[in-house]
């Protein structure tokens, strides 16, 4: 009984860290830009597929693809934000047109997934990655340590260039008065668009962390929208520390009801966290 | 140490907001290492004025440009970032803080600007010498600040990016009057401290008269008055009559 729940509780902690990465580019763009990004999982599919492919062709370790790749999918991110400023945002319908406008964005991602790769699984076949380490009781496969340190990596970085950087607080500071930025001799449209770049470009390493912990298929974005949401909101929008936090109280809530009431249960607790959280601390575990 | 800030200009300025005519044909310059004050009672165009020097209003007709060693750059037209970039800070109406970061983030913002990133250490520094409340609650979000911390850590995010020309919009508007002549009188002191060019915009005649060189009257956007002196803006018939209403 101990060993299952200890064993659960770590897998969960492992499990969040993973959370973490996959929630962070959402947290970027929905609490710092107030851009309800929902095509986020479809950036991450896009990344997944991407260090798929890098592995299937070159050989390449997959985590090591998806970092490599995040220039273009910064670039892409950028170009993505420019779309969205200006059909939208500069004419003040960023509300449900914008919402509109990334759904579709999230539906053309899948789309070409499936014409490119077909509804097929895909994995990576990593030796290295089915290796168990662990103490006592508790034994755990690389596959989920190495993503949840490589998450962890990737929020310290994020962290030291938002809390430490000019424009770092410039993007913390972009929703909260825009006009006294430019006052500040900065562009606000400039900013925003290197943010939203910033939060695709985590897409990549994210998607390279689940092809990692499992193998993917085109529509399973969709089974992540849910979840990003909840674990940003619970976290407090404009926290990345946050984010963090909620998405490993998710993990291991998630786990223990894996373990002690079956895996069917588990997508529930995801809602049931948000609902309690929305009632009890509205502004989530972290926010402002 | 001589003052290099260059002279501001304003010429024939025009603008308004659709049929409103919120200014009308103003002309009126700011020398190097003077404060002038722009006065008159709320809505008579002294806001509009300044947001238009910042860029923040489009003028109709007229210029706006800085002179130094001979040379004229316009900025009527240009970018709010790109004058901000200048050397102009605006310590705007309302203070305008990022309310949900910390008094040190503010201020750290307030540095962005290419010329004043180096400085930011010292600037930090001389701002928290001089307004030892903003030290203490350095961590503290400026949304929780009182109205009067919030108006010395908007003077002070102005001050950190280093600018030639301080344009101050309404410093007194909410604060209590022993603080409206606090603020008057720390705007002097920072103004003598980084020489700089001080435009005020201010409805509180006496308090702004207190440190103003000279100053301009604003009646229905168009300048009725012009006073060369302190002396002349208090002893002006116009002012007593239109403005004091005595």
């Amino acid at each position: 009984m101990f060993d299952l729940l200890a064993n659960a509780i770590v897998a969960g902690l492992l499990l969040g860290g993973f959370y973490a990465a996959v929630t962070v580019g959402l947290s970027i763009a929905f609490g710092f830009l107030d851009i309800v990004n929902i095509a986020h999982p479809g950036f991450i599919m896009l990344g997944a597929f991407a260090a798929w492919f890098a592995n299937d062709q070159w050989g390449i370790d997959p985590i090591v693809a998806g970092v490599l790749f995040t220039p273009i999918f910064f670039v892409a991110g950028a170009i993505v934000y420019r779309v969205y400023h200006v059909s939208f945002e500069r004419r003040g319908d960023a509300g449900l047109r914008g919402l509109a406008f990334f759904f579709g964005v999230l539906f053309l991602t899948e789309v070409v997934l499936l014409l490119l790769f077909s509804a097929d699984y895909r994995g990576v076949d990593m030796p290295y990655l089915e290796t168990m380490i662990g103490a006592g009781p508790v034994a755990v496969p690389l596959r989920m340590v190495v993503p949840f340190l490589v998450s962890l990596a990737m929020f310290a970085v994020l962290q030291l260039a938002f809390n430490r950087t000019f424009l770092g607080r410039a993007i913390r500071a972009v929703s909260q008065d825009q006009l006294a930025l430019r006052l500040m001799a900065a562009n606000p449209v400039r900013v925003k668009e290197i943010a939203f770049g910033i939060a695709v470009a985590t897409a990549s390493v994210a998607g390279a962390l689940l092809l990692t912990i499992a193998p993917i298929d085109p529509s399973m974005g969709r089974d992540y929208i849910g979840r990003v949401f909840a674990i940003a909101v619970l976290g407090g929008l404009g926290s990345l520390t946050g984010t963090l936090l909620a998405a490993i109280t998710l993990g291991v809530a998630e786990s223990l009801t894996a373990t002690f009431y079956g895996p069917s249960w588990s997508p529930a607790v995801a809602f049931g966290a948000l609902l309690i959280a929305l009632v009890v601390r509205p502004s989530g575990l972290l926010g402002r | 140490m001589p003052i290099s800030a260059p002279r501001l200009v304003v010429e024939g300025l025009s603008a308004g907001y659709g049929a409103v005519r919120a200014l009308e044909d103003v002309t009126l310059s700011l020398e190097p290492g003077e404060t002038v004050a722009l006065l008159g009672t709320s809505g008579n165009g002294k806001s509009t004025l300044i947001n238009a020097i910042m860029g923040l209003v489009r003028p109709r007709a007229g210029a706006v440009y800085l002179e130094e060693d001979g040379r004229r750059t316009a900025l009527a037209g240009s970018r709010t970032e790109a004058i901000a970039d200048l050397g102009l800070a605006l310590v705007p109406e309302g203070r305008r803080l990022f309310p949900k970061l910390t008094v040190e983030e503010n201020l750290l913002l307030g540095a962005y600007r290419g010329a004043a990133r180096a400085l930011r250490v010292d600037r930090i520094a001389e701002c928290f010498d001089a307004f030892p409340v903003l030290k203490d609650r350095r961590r503290q979000l400026a949304g929780n600040m009182s109205g009067g911390e919030q108006q010395m850590l908007a003077l002070a995010r102005a001050l950190m990016s280093a600018p030639r020309i301080l344009l101050v919009d309404e410093p007194s508007v909410g604060l209590a009057p022993i603080l409206v002549a606090r603020m008057i009188d720390t705007i002097a002191a920072v103004k003598e401290r980084y020489r700089l060019s001080v435009l005020m915009a201010e409805q509180n005649f006496h308090q702004a008269v207190r440190i103003a060189d000279r100053g301009y009257v604003l009646v229905h956007g168009r300048i009725e008055f012009e006073g060369r002196t302190a002396n002349e803006l208090r002893n002006s018939e116009l002012v007593r009559t239109y403005y004091l209403g005595t």
